[in-house]
């Protein structure tokens, strides 16, 4: 029996600064579907949800909804499409009741004289929230009373409201990540509400890293990798085995992640985690790290990886265990006392959180390492400019000269200008965090010789790599982490490097 | 298995990590209330004569203008913005009014007209300051402040020279009547809470406020037009200022500039100390009545035990610092400017 189709997705592509978030993806959705969408970290998922939404417009290739074309420029537009999604981030407003939040915007209709209805208001609230089969919530009390599971029954509950077609034909929802942080029970109740939904013959679009969740829930599956649709499976055909050979990215040369120039990682100890733990987000994480080693952390988001990071530069407070550098314990409740104890980190965000982009390369450079080129307690711009024209020609940074804002260098430029201060700074330990984002091909390859560089130099190094093939050319070690713990740790030398798909398998 | 295992760890963490959280929030919430009544027990103990009618009175009649212009800024404060235009603009009320009520400088003799003029005019000077913080993208603060030194100017030049001494007999009425024992300022001033909690709690507008301040980007994707509710919070703070302003006039009897000197900063004080988050979305005006009772009884009671004025301002600040200290969470990593 053909089933009436809803959403049609025709070509699209999403082309940012630097890289290809998607490219020529064409999928459908039908009446009373549940579409799993499944790919690792920066396979374009979200890109894809994003266009759906209207949060991004599309580069090429165009949608259609009920046979019409779809172009939305907003959120708003694609709820009147009957198009909601709930987003990992919860977005509703804590200090407003639940049915403030529920009717958002459309308070006219409970108005009379300009004042609002609170009374109608809440009764209505309720009733929505019955379609979800939530009850016991008082829809006159504020959100922030309530946990966060039932917050986001309260969203998905309101997603579903907000994106009823005003001829009433059928939605689409898109959930991105829900389970997340759900308890196993709660994941059942959400299942259930999703059966219900369908069964009506609205549509769901569930991405989720848990592969046993979307193999239980999803009709179809559509498998990316690298910004592609490589895959479609129907329910019967999938299993977890199939997904993960098909989600596993492209392996790259050993030449392109300069694996002649791996260092054997030295006995001596430099950092040493003991039992580490972020409440609500990590238990038990404890490894060891040695001069010239580069640990590669992979996990998919959620799996407490960044929260590892963050602790680790100082930037949260572990809850529980220790880290001791040289032997000693050491406690940084901010990052410049990580620093001070001898661990640096390049953070995620290069725009946000690395660059003073309207200071000059030689400015950026320094910021990390006053010390160094002081003079009688000044900063000695002198030495300062000496200290950048060196790393700039060592560096083969891209710029007319070190006076040069670093907001008008490309992505890889900038990250080098980021690197220079890590070289320039003593510190035995460095935090590379996604080191290669938004940065191009060439580029790339200077930073990982950069990386082999400071590992000569008996650095150890933590990576988070961009995609788990770099994670895999670059350490020499790999910690896989799953639901906050630590699930696998794989030896990575340079001649017997582990298989993408061994290494997914204790992610998911 | 083992995994799921650890999920569940994970997420009952996690929710216990909220739980924690909201109950936390929810002390903190209260906090205001508990300082009020620690205070009013200490002072009620230390102070001679603080717990009496008499002195009740007092503080009713001292809480009048601060609560008013308090309940301006409370909406202000909610999405994120501040009103710094009080002093300039509430004295400009202030000079204006005395200029057109029966006088001792001109002719004029409008009574409540020239009262409702200036409101109007003042009320229309918040727009303005709105139109130019949305449509210039202007710092609120940066805006507010410069119209607050035009409009003092403004009102310098209005009276050329000496102010004017208001003989209109209404203004002594207002400022010595009472009404079953609570001055008619205070009335006034009880009136405006009122409006202003039934805006916050029964319109839509309310609604946005708490919304533009805890997330803004959620209000645009909503499709409301957030910088004309913007304009109208700033309308609203100049329209508290302005009557303000009035109300110092009444009490001063005289039309001078100084009557919107050292208001405003209290009357920030109160909505901060009374909960009312300053990056917005959390708070609202039952906090700022309660922060507004909280800053007049450490006036008052500092006055009762004979502090001098000197080490009375050093010891507000030190207790508006503690109190603030109680009652803003410190928890959340944020950037604080």
């Amino acid at each position: 029996m053909q089933k009436e189709n809803i959403l049609t997705i025709n070509g699209l592509t999403k082309q940012y600064p630097g890289t290809l978030a998607l490219s020529d993806v064409s999928i459908n959705i039908n009446k009373g579907e549940i579409i799993g969408l499944v790919g690792e970290n920066g396979a374009g998922k979200s890109t894809l949800l994003k266009l759906i939404m209207g949060l991004e417009q599309p580069t090429k290739g165009d949608m259609q909804i009920y046979g019409k074309k779809y172009n939305p420029k907003t959120p708003l537009e694609a709820n009147k499409n009957g198009i909601g999604m709930v987003f990992q981030e919860q977005s509703l407003i804590q200090n407003l009741s639940v049915s403030e939040n529920i009717f958002f915007g459309r308070e006219d209709s409970y108005s009379k004289f300009g004042f609002v209805n609170k009374n109608k208001m809440n009764k209505d609230a309720e009733e929505v929230l019955s379609q979800v089969n939530v009850s016991g919530i008082k829809t006159s009390k504020k959100v922030f009373n309530y946990d966060f599971a039932t917050r986001q029954m309260i969203e998905i509950a309101k997603v579903f409201y907000v994106s009823q077609r005003e001829d009433e034909k059928n939605s689409i929802i898109l959930l991105d990540e829900p389970t997340s942080v759900l308890s196993e029970d709660e994941v059942k109740l959400l299942f259930k509400n999703i059966k219900k939904f369908v069964a009506k013959g609205d549509s769901v679009i569930f991405v989720s890293h848990r592969l046993d969740e979307v193999l239980e829930i999803s009709d179809r599956i559509y498998v990316f990798k690298d910004g592609q649709n490589v895959c479609e499976l129907n329910k019967e055909n999938a299993n977890e085995n199939i997904l993960y050979e098909k989600m596993v990215g492209k392996t790259a040369s050993g030449e392109y992640y300069k694996l002649n120039r791996q260092v054997t990682p030295s006995k001596k100890e430099l950092m040493k985690i003991e039992k580490l733990g972020l409440k609500g987000y990590f238990n038990d994480i404890s490894f060891s790290l040695h001069e010239g080693e580069v640990i590669g952390i992979c996990g998919v988001i959620g799996s407490g990886k960044e929260e590892l990071c963050e602790v680790i530069c100082g930037d949260k407070i572990p809850t529980s265990g220790t880290i001791k550098i040289h032997g000693e314990e050491k406690v940084s409740k901010e990052p410049y006392q990580s620093l001070r104890n001898g661990i640096l980190s390049i953070p995620k965000e290069r725009r946000e959180e690395a660059i003073i982009p309207d200071n000059t390369i030689s400015e950026n450079i320094s910021m990390s390492n006053y010390s160094k080129i002081k003079l009688n307690g000044f900063i000695s711009k002198k030495k300062e400019d000496e200290q950048a024209q060196t790393f700039m020609e060592e560096l083969n940074i891209k710029a007319p000269s070190i006076f040069q804002k670093v907001s008008n260098l490309s992505g890889g430029n900038a990250q080098k200008v980021v690197f220079a201060r890590i070289l320039a700074s003593d510190a035995p330990i460095l935090l590379l965090n996604h080191p290669t984002r938004g940065v191009d091909i060439g580029a790339k390859e200077e930073i990982y010789s950069l990386i082999r560089d400071l590992s000569e130099q008996n650095k150890g190094i933590i990576v988070i790599g961009d995609t788990l093939d770099e994670s895999i050319g670059l350490s020499s070690k790999i910690l896989v982490m799953k639901d906050g713990t630590l699930t696998h740790e794989f030896d990575a030398p340079s001649d017997n490097k582990p298989e993408q798909l061994d290494i997914v398998k204790y992610m998911m | 298995m083992n995994t799921q295992n650890g999920k569940s760890q994970i997420a009952l963490e996690f929710s216990q990590e909220m739980e924690r959280i909201n109950r936390k929030t929810r002390l903190i919430n209260t906090m205001p209330l508990i300082i009020l009544f620690v205070l009013v027990f200490i002072m009620s103990v230390v102070a001679e004569g603080f717990f009496s009618l008499y002195n009740f009175q007092t503080i009713l009649s001292q809480l009048s203008i601060m609560l008013v212009m308090s309940m301006g800024l409370t909406f202000v404060i909610l999405i994120g913005s501040i009103d710094l235009s009080g002093e300039g603009l509430g004295g400009f009320a202030g000079a204006v009014t005395s200029l057109l009520v029966l006088n001792g400088k001109n002719t004029n003799n409008f009574g409540i007209w020239g009262i409702l003029f200036v409101i109007v005019a003042v009320t229309l000077i918040g727009i303005l300051s709105g139109v130019i913080h949305v449509k210039g993208k202007m710092p609120s603060f940066m805006v507010t402040y410069s119209i607050s030194s035009i409009m003092a100017g403004f009102a310098v030049l209005s009276y050329k020279g000496q102010p004017a001494m208001i003989k209109y007999p209404f203004f002594t009425q207002l400022s010595q009547g009472t009404f079953i024992g609570i001055p008619i300022l205070t009335w006034i001033s009880i009136i405006v809470f009122c409006i202003a909690y039934i805006l916050q709690t029964r319109t839509k507008f309310g609604t946005y406020l708490f919304a533009i301040g805890d997330n803004e980007n959620i209000v645009r994707n909503t499709g409301i037009n957030i910088d004309l509710v913007k304009v109208k919070v700033f309308a609203w703070s100049a329209f508290c200022i302005g009557l303000a302003g009035v109300m110092g006039a009444v009490r001063i009897g005289r039309g001078v500039v100084d009557i919107g000197v050292g208001i405003v900063f209290p009357a920030i004080t109160a909505v901060v100390v009374g909960g009312t988050s300053l990056s917005g979305g959390k708070g609202g005006v039952v906090n700022s009545l309660i922060g507004a009772l909280i800053v007049t009884i450490i006036n008052n009671g500092l006055i009762l035990l004979g502090v001098s004025t000197y080490i009375q301002a050093a010891v507000q600040g030190i207790i508006i610092i503690a109190a603030v200290a109680l009652s803003v969470e410190h928890d959340r990593k944020g950037i604080c400017k």
